[in-house]
Protein backbone atom coordinates (compact mmCIF):
# COMPACT_ATOMS: atom_id res chain seq x y z
CA UNK A 1 0.00 0.00 0.00
CA UNK A 2 1.84 3.31 -1.02
CA UNK A 3 2.25 6.03 1.86
CA UNK A 4 1.77 9.58 1.76
CA UNK A 5 4.90 11.64 1.63
CA UNK A 6 5.67 14.79 3.39
CA UNK A 7 8.37 17.46 3.41
CA UNK A 8 9.18 18.15 6.69
CA UNK A 9 12.46 20.31 6.72
CA UNK A 10 13.78 22.85 3.84
CA UNK A 11 16.85 24.93 3.38
CA UNK A 12 18.83 26.85 0.56
CA UNK A 13 21.67 28.74 -0.06
CA UNK A 14 21.29 30.65 -3.29
CA UNK A 15 22.40 33.31 -5.15
CA UNK A 16 19.65 35.93 -3.65
CA UNK A 17 20.28 34.75 -0.14
CA UNK A 18 20.87 31.62 2.38
CA UNK A 19 17.45 31.18 4.93
CA UNK A 20 13.61 31.98 4.62
CA UNK A 21 13.76 35.46 5.31
CA UNK A 22 16.24 36.55 3.09
CA UNK A 23 15.20 34.66 0.46
CA UNK A 24 11.54 35.34 0.62
CA UNK A 25 12.39 39.19 1.11
CA UNK A 26 14.65 38.91 -2.36
CA UNK A 27 11.38 37.01 -4.32
CA UNK A 28 9.10 39.91 -2.64
CA UNK A 29 11.38 42.77 -3.96
CA UNK A 30 12.66 41.24 -7.34
CA UNK A 31 16.03 41.26 -6.21
CA UNK A 32 18.67 39.23 -8.68
CA UNK A 33 21.48 37.23 -7.91
CA UNK A 34 22.60 37.37 -11.09
CA UNK A 35 26.55 39.38 -11.07
CA UNK A 36 29.13 39.53 -12.97
CA UNK A 37 30.95 36.18 -13.86
CA UNK A 38 33.96 36.01 -11.37
CA UNK A 39 37.04 35.36 -12.71
CA UNK A 40 38.99 31.60 -12.62
CA UNK A 41 42.41 32.82 -13.98
CA UNK A 42 41.69 29.86 -17.06
CA UNK A 43 38.49 30.35 -18.30
CA UNK A 44 36.65 33.42 -18.11
CA UNK A 45 38.65 35.39 -20.94
CA UNK A 46 37.57 33.41 -23.95
CA UNK A 47 33.75 32.83 -22.57
CA UNK A 48 31.48 35.35 -23.94
CA UNK A 49 28.41 35.57 -21.47
CA UNK A 50 30.04 37.33 -18.57
CA UNK A 51 27.44 36.71 -15.81
CA UNK A 52 26.54 33.98 -13.11
CA UNK A 53 23.90 33.74 -10.65
CA UNK A 54 26.67 33.73 -7.63
CA UNK A 55 26.57 33.37 -3.85
CA UNK A 56 28.71 36.03 -2.36
CA UNK A 57 28.14 36.30 1.61
CA UNK A 58 29.75 34.62 3.40
CA UNK A 59 28.71 31.04 5.30
CA UNK A 60 29.80 30.45 8.68
CA UNK A 61 30.12 26.80 8.01
CA UNK A 62 32.18 25.89 11.13
CA UNK A 63 32.68 22.43 9.83
CA UNK A 64 35.96 20.51 11.30
CA UNK A 65 39.00 19.13 9.29
CA UNK A 66 37.87 15.77 10.50
CA UNK A 67 35.19 16.23 7.67
CA UNK A 68 36.49 19.26 5.22
CA UNK A 69 39.47 16.84 4.63
CA UNK A 70 37.41 14.87 2.06
CA UNK A 71 35.19 18.11 1.07
CA UNK A 72 35.42 20.19 -1.99
CA UNK A 73 33.45 23.36 -2.30
CA UNK A 74 30.24 21.77 -3.58
CA UNK A 75 30.40 19.32 -0.43
CA UNK A 76 30.32 22.63 1.80
CA UNK A 77 26.67 23.62 0.10
CA UNK A 78 25.34 20.19 0.40
CA UNK A 79 26.59 19.47 4.23
CA UNK A 80 25.20 22.90 5.06
CA UNK A 81 21.62 22.68 3.85
CA UNK A 82 21.36 18.95 4.97
CA UNK A 83 22.45 19.83 8.41
CA UNK A 84 19.81 22.73 8.27
CA UNK A 85 17.22 20.47 7.73
CA UNK A 86 18.22 17.42 9.80
CA UNK A 87 18.20 20.24 12.99
CA UNK A 88 15.09 21.79 11.35
CA UNK A 89 13.36 18.67 11.21
CA UNK A 90 13.49 17.83 14.52
CA UNK A 91 14.50 13.78 14.07
CA UNK A 92 16.46 12.20 16.77
CA UNK A 93 19.88 10.77 16.59
CA UNK A 94 18.71 7.22 16.76
CA UNK A 95 16.39 7.80 13.65
CA UNK A 96 18.80 9.71 11.92
CA UNK A 97 21.67 6.66 12.43
CA UNK A 98 19.05 4.10 12.28
CA UNK A 99 19.19 2.66 9.00
CA UNK A 100 15.52 4.06 8.37
CA UNK A 101 16.46 7.81 6.63
CA UNK A 102 18.17 7.56 3.41
CA UNK A 103 20.17 10.43 1.08
CA UNK A 104 19.41 11.18 -2.39
CA UNK A 105 21.69 13.84 -3.17
CA UNK A 106 23.66 15.25 -6.39
CA UNK A 107 25.68 17.38 -8.24
CA UNK A 108 26.54 17.99 -11.86
CA UNK A 109 29.98 16.95 -11.98
CA UNK A 110 31.30 16.70 -8.09
CA UNK A 111 33.68 19.07 -8.00
CA UNK A 112 35.13 20.20 -10.55
CA UNK A 113 37.37 23.05 -8.69
CA UNK A 114 39.19 19.90 -7.30
CA UNK A 115 39.54 18.52 -10.40
CA UNK A 116 40.66 21.35 -11.74
CA UNK A 117 43.67 20.81 -9.33
CA UNK A 118 44.56 17.05 -10.20
CA UNK A 119 44.47 18.39 -13.65
CA UNK A 120 47.10 20.95 -12.36
CA UNK A 121 49.11 18.29 -10.88
CA UNK A 122 48.97 16.27 -14.12
CA UNK A 123 50.04 18.95 -16.33
CA UNK A 124 52.37 21.24 -13.83
CA UNK A 125 55.85 20.73 -13.73
CA UNK A 126 55.52 19.35 -9.91
CA UNK A 127 57.82 16.85 -8.57
CA UNK A 128 56.59 13.73 -9.81
CA UNK A 129 57.99 11.26 -7.76
CA UNK A 130 56.07 12.70 -4.53
CA UNK A 131 52.69 12.11 -4.24
CA UNK A 132 51.15 15.38 -5.55
CA UNK A 133 48.12 14.45 -5.95
CA UNK A 134 46.37 14.51 -2.80
CA UNK A 135 44.82 11.41 -1.39
CA UNK A 136 41.30 12.66 -0.83
CA UNK A 137 41.40 14.36 -4.42
CA UNK A 138 38.89 11.74 -5.43
CA UNK A 139 36.74 12.05 -1.80
CA UNK A 140 36.14 15.22 -2.62
CA UNK A 141 35.96 15.60 -6.41
CA UNK A 142 33.94 12.23 -7.08
CA UNK A 143 30.05 12.38 -8.63
CA UNK A 144 28.93 11.18 -5.34
CA UNK A 145 30.85 13.30 -2.90
CA UNK A 146 27.96 15.53 -2.09
CA UNK A 147 25.71 12.83 -0.89
CA UNK A 148 28.25 10.62 1.33
CA UNK A 149 29.84 13.66 2.96
CA UNK A 150 26.40 14.20 4.21
CA UNK A 151 26.17 10.50 5.42
CA UNK A 152 29.94 10.74 7.18
CA UNK A 153 28.89 13.85 9.03
CA UNK A 154 25.60 12.96 10.46
CA UNK A 155 26.59 9.49 10.55
CA UNK A 156 23.23 8.53 8.31
CA UNK A 157 23.36 4.83 7.64
CA UNK A 158 20.20 4.25 5.05
CA UNK A 159 20.11 4.41 1.35
CA UNK A 160 22.19 6.25 -1.03
CA UNK A 161 21.29 7.72 -4.35
CA UNK A 162 23.13 9.84 -5.97
CA UNK A 163 21.67 11.18 -9.04
CA UNK A 164 23.73 13.12 -11.87
CA UNK A 165 21.80 14.07 -14.50
CA UNK A 166 22.99 17.95 -14.90
CA UNK A 167 19.83 19.92 -14.50
CA UNK A 168 17.36 17.57 -13.31
CA UNK A 169 19.69 15.93 -10.82
CA UNK A 170 17.93 17.96 -7.45
CA UNK A 171 14.60 17.05 -8.99
CA UNK A 172 15.16 13.54 -9.57
CA UNK A 173 16.49 13.31 -6.01
CA UNK A 174 13.11 14.43 -4.23
CA UNK A 175 11.32 11.97 -6.68
CA UNK A 176 13.70 9.03 -6.32
CA UNK A 177 13.51 10.09 -2.65
CA UNK A 178 9.48 10.27 -2.61
CA UNK A 179 9.48 6.69 -4.15
CA UNK A 180 11.64 5.43 -1.45
CA UNK A 181 9.51 6.38 1.17
CA UNK A 182 6.14 6.23 -0.67
CA UNK A 183 6.78 2.64 -1.03
CA UNK A 184 8.16 1.46 2.21
CA UNK A 185 12.11 0.56 1.21
CA UNK A 186 12.98 3.59 3.57
CA UNK A 187 10.94 5.97 6.30
CA UNK A 188 12.49 9.13 5.38
CA UNK A 189 14.78 10.15 2.76
CA UNK A 190 17.14 13.56 2.79
CA UNK A 191 17.03 14.83 -0.71
CA UNK A 192 18.46 17.85 -2.61
CA UNK A 193 21.45 18.73 -4.83
CA UNK A 194 24.32 21.30 -4.59
CA UNK A 195 26.51 22.66 -7.63
CA UNK A 196 29.66 25.22 -7.11
CA UNK A 197 30.99 28.20 -8.85
CA UNK A 198 32.16 26.54 -12.33
CA UNK A 199 33.38 27.98 -15.07
CA UNK A 200 33.14 24.78 -17.29
CA UNK A 201 29.44 24.65 -17.61
CA UNK A 202 29.63 28.13 -18.68
CA UNK A 203 31.95 27.56 -21.09
CA UNK A 204 30.14 24.79 -22.98
CA UNK A 205 26.83 26.36 -22.77
CA UNK A 206 28.51 29.14 -24.31
CA UNK A 207 29.83 27.30 -26.73
CA UNK A 208 26.24 25.86 -27.22
CA UNK A 209 25.33 29.71 -27.85
CA UNK A 210 22.55 29.43 -24.97
CA UNK A 211 24.14 31.45 -23.29
CA UNK A 212 22.80 34.98 -22.03
CA UNK A 213 25.57 37.51 -23.76
CA UNK A 214 23.48 40.78 -24.28
CA UNK A 215 23.19 42.12 -20.40
CA UNK A 216 26.82 41.68 -19.33
CA UNK A 217 26.86 45.10 -18.58
CA UNK A 218 23.35 44.72 -16.44
CA UNK A 219 23.59 41.17 -15.29
CA UNK A 220 20.52 41.87 -13.42
CA UNK A 221 18.37 42.33 -16.53
CA UNK A 222 18.98 38.42 -17.48
CA UNK A 223 17.74 35.59 -18.26
CA UNK A 224 14.75 36.46 -19.04
CA UNK A 225 12.59 33.60 -19.35
CA UNK A 226 9.62 34.03 -22.05
CA UNK A 227 10.16 37.40 -22.86
CA UNK A 228 11.06 38.93 -26.39
CA UNK A 229 14.67 39.65 -25.33
CA UNK A 230 15.84 36.77 -24.01
CA UNK A 231 19.31 35.63 -25.37
CA UNK A 232 20.27 32.53 -22.82
CA UNK A 233 20.44 31.26 -19.61
CA UNK A 234 23.00 32.16 -17.13
CA UNK A 235 24.70 29.42 -14.76
CA UNK A 236 24.81 29.84 -10.84
CA UNK A 237 25.53 28.15 -8.08
CA UNK A 238 24.15 26.70 -4.57
CA UNK A 239 22.81 24.40 -2.73
CA UNK A 240 19.51 22.99 -1.35
CA UNK A 241 18.09 20.12 0.88
CA UNK A 242 14.65 18.88 1.62
CA UNK A 243 13.30 16.05 4.26
CA UNK A 244 10.95 13.73 3.30
CA UNK A 245 8.90 11.69 5.52
CA UNK A 246 6.36 8.77 5.58
CA UNK A 247 3.06 11.22 6.33
CA UNK A 248 1.91 9.30 9.92
CA UNK A 249 5.09 9.08 11.38
CA UNK A 250 5.96 12.79 10.60
CA UNK A 251 2.26 13.64 12.23
CA UNK A 252 2.50 11.23 14.97
CA UNK A 253 6.12 13.11 16.17
CA UNK A 254 4.24 16.21 15.84
CA UNK A 255 6.43 17.46 12.49
CA UNK A 256 5.65 20.99 10.88
CA UNK A 257 4.28 19.96 7.59
CA UNK A 258 5.63 22.04 5.07
CA UNK A 259 4.13 20.32 1.98
CA UNK A 260 3.35 16.92 0.82
CA UNK A 261 4.96 14.91 -2.62
CA UNK A 262 1.84 13.70 -4.40
CA UNK A 263 3.03 13.09 -7.65
CA UNK A 264 6.23 12.62 -9.52
CA UNK A 265 7.24 11.57 -13.11
CA UNK A 266 10.36 11.15 -15.01
CA UNK A 267 10.99 10.11 -18.50
CA UNK A 268 13.60 10.52 -21.76
CA UNK A 269 13.16 12.22 -25.26
CA UNK A 270 14.51 9.06 -26.41
CA UNK A 271 16.73 10.71 -28.88
CA UNK A 272 18.61 14.13 -29.28
CA UNK A 273 20.60 15.02 -26.12
CA UNK A 274 20.20 18.71 -26.64
CA UNK A 275 17.25 19.78 -28.16
CA UNK A 276 13.89 19.98 -25.76
CA UNK A 277 11.30 17.88 -27.67
CA UNK A 278 7.13 18.26 -26.95
CA UNK A 279 6.37 15.24 -27.08
CA UNK A 280 8.97 14.31 -24.29
CA UNK A 281 7.80 17.40 -22.19
CA UNK A 282 4.35 16.66 -22.38
CA UNK A 283 4.26 13.22 -21.47
CA UNK A 284 6.60 14.16 -18.46
CA UNK A 285 3.66 16.59 -17.07
CA UNK A 286 0.76 14.13 -17.47
CA UNK A 287 2.45 11.43 -16.02
CA UNK A 288 2.85 13.49 -12.76
CA UNK A 289 -0.52 14.35 -12.73
CA UNK A 290 -1.57 10.35 -13.48
CA UNK A 291 1.49 9.35 -10.70
CA UNK A 292 -0.83 11.97 -8.24
CA UNK A 293 -4.29 11.00 -9.44
CA UNK A 294 -5.51 14.55 -10.47
CA UNK A 295 -6.46 16.40 -13.16
CA UNK A 296 -4.69 19.50 -14.35
CA UNK A 297 -7.67 21.88 -13.20
CA UNK A 298 -6.46 20.85 -9.91
CA UNK A 299 -3.05 23.09 -10.04
CA UNK A 300 -3.18 26.52 -9.35
CA UNK A 301 0.86 26.96 -10.23
CA UNK A 302 3.65 26.23 -12.43
CA UNK A 303 6.77 26.72 -11.58
CA UNK A 304 8.48 26.52 -15.07
CA UNK A 305 12.46 25.00 -15.92
CA UNK A 306 12.09 28.24 -17.84
CA UNK A 307 15.68 28.88 -18.68
CA UNK A 308 15.21 31.75 -20.93
CA UNK A 309 17.02 29.80 -23.99
CA UNK A 310 15.30 31.11 -27.30
CA UNK A 311 13.73 27.48 -27.74
CA UNK A 312 13.76 25.58 -24.79
CA UNK A 313 11.13 28.52 -23.05
CA UNK A 314 8.80 28.20 -26.30
CA UNK A 315 8.33 24.31 -26.47
CA UNK A 316 7.73 24.43 -22.58
CA UNK A 317 4.98 26.79 -22.94
CA UNK A 318 3.37 24.96 -25.92
CA UNK A 319 3.97 21.62 -23.21
CA UNK A 320 2.20 23.73 -20.57
CA UNK A 321 -0.62 24.75 -22.91
CA UNK A 322 -1.22 21.71 -24.37
CA UNK A 323 -1.74 19.55 -20.42
CA UNK A 324 -2.67 22.95 -18.77
CA UNK A 325 -4.49 25.25 -20.76
CA UNK A 326 -4.08 28.90 -20.18
CA UNK A 327 -5.68 28.84 -16.33
CA UNK A 328 -2.70 28.21 -13.77
CA UNK A 329 -0.59 30.50 -13.01
CA UNK A 330 2.84 30.36 -14.44
CA UNK A 331 6.75 31.63 -12.78
CA UNK A 332 10.07 30.99 -13.87
CA UNK A 333 11.75 31.00 -10.71
CA UNK A 334 15.74 30.90 -12.32
CA UNK A 335 14.95 34.83 -13.88
CA UNK A 336 16.31 35.65 -9.90
CA UNK A 337 19.47 33.64 -9.59
CA UNK A 338 20.22 32.28 -13.11
CA UNK A 339 20.43 28.68 -14.06
CA UNK A 340 21.97 26.53 -10.47
CA UNK A 341 22.08 23.51 -12.91
CA UNK A 342 22.02 20.41 -10.48
CA UNK A 343 20.22 22.33 -7.40
CA UNK A 344 17.70 24.56 -9.79
CA UNK A 345 15.25 21.65 -8.73
CA UNK A 346 15.71 21.89 -5.17
CA UNK A 347 16.09 25.12 -4.56
CA UNK A 348 12.62 25.49 -6.47
CA UNK A 349 11.23 23.67 -4.60
CA UNK A 350 12.09 25.89 -1.13
CA UNK A 351 11.23 28.54 -2.70
CA UNK A 352 8.11 27.39 -3.54
CA UNK A 353 7.51 26.01 -0.10
CA UNK A 354 8.32 29.70 1.21
CA UNK A 355 5.66 30.71 -1.01
CA UNK A 356 2.75 28.34 -0.51
CA UNK A 357 3.31 28.96 3.47
CA UNK A 358 3.80 32.54 2.56
CA UNK A 359 0.35 32.90 0.15
CA UNK A 360 2.27 34.80 -2.60
CA UNK A 361 3.42 33.70 -5.91
CA UNK A 362 6.59 35.92 -6.99
CA UNK A 363 6.32 36.87 -10.64
CA UNK A 364 9.53 35.95 -13.16
CA UNK A 365 11.51 38.74 -13.40
CA UNK A 366 12.61 40.58 -16.56
CA UNK A 367 9.28 40.09 -18.13
CA UNK A 368 9.32 43.46 -19.92
CA UNK A 369 7.30 41.73 -22.91
CA UNK A 370 6.30 38.02 -23.44
CA UNK A 371 7.19 36.30 -26.64
CA UNK A 372 3.86 36.19 -28.50
CA UNK A 373 4.78 32.29 -29.20
CA UNK A 374 5.01 31.82 -25.42
CA UNK A 375 1.78 34.13 -24.21
CA UNK A 376 -0.70 31.88 -24.49
CA UNK A 377 0.11 31.25 -20.83
CA UNK A 378 -1.03 32.64 -17.35
CA UNK A 379 1.92 34.57 -16.71
CA UNK A 380 3.06 35.65 -13.44
CA UNK A 381 4.24 39.58 -14.40
CA UNK A 382 3.26 41.15 -10.90
CA UNK A 383 3.83 39.64 -7.33
CA UNK A 384 0.52 37.95 -6.65
CA UNK A 385 -0.87 37.71 -3.26
CA UNK A 386 -2.69 34.36 -3.47
CA UNK A 387 -2.92 30.52 -1.57
CA UNK A 388 -1.44 28.09 -3.56
CA UNK A 389 -2.69 24.55 -3.17
CA UNK A 390 -0.85 22.60 -5.64
CA UNK A 391 2.31 23.73 -7.25
CA UNK A 392 3.55 21.57 -10.00
CA UNK A 393 7.72 22.12 -10.71
CA UNK A 394 9.53 21.29 -14.15
CA UNK A 395 13.02 21.08 -14.64
CA UNK A 396 14.36 19.38 -17.87
CA UNK A 397 18.38 18.69 -18.74
CA UNK A 398 20.76 17.29 -21.32
CA UNK A 399 20.29 13.94 -22.34
CA UNK A 400 16.67 14.64 -22.69
CA UNK A 401 15.63 14.12 -19.19
CA UNK A 402 12.40 15.05 -18.03
CA UNK A 403 10.99 15.77 -14.54
CA UNK A 404 7.99 16.83 -13.10
CA UNK A 405 7.53 16.91 -8.92
CA UNK A 406 3.68 18.11 -8.00
CA UNK A 407 3.71 19.62 -3.94
CA UNK A 408 0.96 20.27 -2.23
CA UNK A 409 0.38 22.91 0.42
CA UNK A 410 1.32 21.92 3.95
CA UNK A 411 -1.20 23.87 5.70
CA UNK A 412 -3.94 21.53 3.97
CA UNK A 413 -2.59 18.25 5.94
CA UNK A 414 -2.39 19.40 9.58
CA UNK B 1 67.77 14.96 10.33
CA UNK B 2 67.83 14.78 13.93
CA UNK B 3 65.22 13.38 16.15
CA UNK B 4 64.80 16.87 17.34
CA UNK B 5 64.27 18.41 14.12
CA UNK B 6 61.83 16.01 12.71
CA UNK B 7 59.93 16.14 16.07
CA UNK B 8 59.72 20.00 15.75
CA UNK B 9 58.64 19.60 11.79
CA UNK B 10 56.00 16.44 12.09
CA UNK B 11 54.69 18.56 15.34
CA UNK B 12 53.91 21.82 12.91
CA UNK B 13 52.56 20.16 9.91
CA UNK B 14 50.13 17.78 12.68
CA UNK B 15 49.07 21.30 14.08
CA UNK B 16 48.98 23.26 10.47
CA UNK B 17 47.39 20.30 8.45
CA UNK B 18 45.95 18.36 10.35
CA UNK B 19 44.60 20.55 13.08
CA UNK B 20 45.80 18.98 15.94
CA UNK B 21 45.50 20.22 19.44
CA UNK B 22 48.00 20.18 22.09
CA UNK B 23 49.37 17.02 20.49
CA UNK B 24 51.46 14.58 22.90
CA UNK B 25 54.24 12.82 21.85
CA UNK B 26 52.58 9.24 23.02
CA UNK B 27 48.71 10.50 22.35
CA UNK B 28 47.22 7.48 20.54
CA UNK B 29 46.55 9.33 16.87
CA UNK B 30 43.49 7.72 16.10
CA UNK B 31 41.30 8.31 19.63
CA UNK B 32 42.51 11.00 20.59
CA UNK B 33 42.92 13.51 17.15
CA UNK B 34 40.46 11.63 15.11
CA UNK B 35 43.58 10.94 12.73
CA UNK B 36 42.38 8.22 10.00
CA UNK B 37 43.71 5.96 6.92
CA UNK B 38 43.28 8.90 4.85
CA UNK B 39 45.52 11.20 7.38
CA UNK B 40 47.74 8.49 6.90
CA UNK B 41 48.21 8.52 3.09
CA UNK B 42 47.94 12.15 3.25
CA UNK B 43 50.76 13.04 5.87
CA UNK B 44 53.06 10.25 4.02
CA UNK B 45 52.74 12.48 1.38
CA UNK B 46 53.97 15.40 3.66
CA UNK B 47 57.13 13.60 4.68
CA UNK B 48 58.17 12.55 1.42
CA UNK B 49 58.17 16.12 0.62
CA UNK B 50 60.21 17.07 3.62
CA UNK B 51 62.67 14.32 3.11
CA UNK B 52 63.25 14.66 -0.55
CA UNK B 53 63.01 11.11 -1.80
CA UNK B 54 59.91 9.20 -2.93
CA UNK B 55 58.78 6.11 -0.02
CA UNK B 56 58.56 2.57 -2.20
CA UNK B 57 55.53 0.62 -1.49
CA UNK B 58 56.62 -1.49 1.23
CA UNK B 59 57.85 1.24 3.06
CA UNK B 60 54.37 3.00 3.11
CA UNK B 61 52.69 -0.26 3.72
CA UNK B 62 54.93 -0.16 7.41
CA UNK B 63 53.40 2.94 8.20
CA UNK B 64 49.92 1.32 8.43
CA UNK B 65 50.79 0.28 11.88
CA UNK B 66 51.86 3.79 13.26
CA UNK B 67 49.83 4.96 16.37
CA UNK B 68 51.82 7.54 18.39
CA UNK B 69 54.01 10.68 16.90
CA UNK B 70 56.77 9.17 18.91
CA UNK B 71 55.94 6.05 16.39
CA UNK B 72 56.27 8.70 13.38
CA UNK B 73 59.14 9.79 14.71
CA UNK B 74 60.65 6.04 14.65
CA UNK B 75 59.35 5.23 11.49
CA UNK B 76 61.19 8.32 9.61
CA UNK B 77 64.35 7.60 11.54
CA UNK B 78 64.37 3.87 9.84
CA UNK B 79 63.49 5.27 6.59
CA UNK B 80 66.12 7.66 6.69
CA UNK B 81 68.71 5.22 8.01
CA UNK B 82 67.83 2.45 4.86
CA UNK B 83 68.35 5.61 2.25
CA UNK B 84 71.29 6.59 3.85
CA UNK B 85 73.12 2.71 3.50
Amino acid sequence: MPRRVVITACSAITPIGYGKETIVNSLRQGKSGVKPLRDDGLLTDHIHSRVFGTVDYPIDYGFTRRYTKTMGPVAFYACRVAGDVLAQSGLDEKFITSGRLGVAFGSTHGSPTVQRNIYKTFFGNLKEEFSSIGAVDYLRSMVHTTAVNITRMFGITGRVIASSTACTTSSQAIGFGYEMVKYGMQDAMLCGGADEYDTTTVAVFDNLLACSVDFNDTPERTPRPFDSDRDGLVVGEGGGAVLLEEDEAAKKRGATILGEVIGFSCNNNGGDLILPNLDGITATLKLALDDAGIGPDDVDLISAHATATKMGDVIEAQAIDAVYGDRPLVTGLKSYMGHCMGTCGVIELTMLLYMMEQGFVAPTLNLDNVDPRCAMLNHVRELVEQRIRIVALENFAFGGVNTCLLIQNGRHLT
Amino acid sequence: MRRDELQTKILAILEDDFEFEHPGLDDNLRDEHGFDSIDAIELLGKIELMLGFSLNRAEKEKAMSIRTINDILDYIEKIQASHQQ
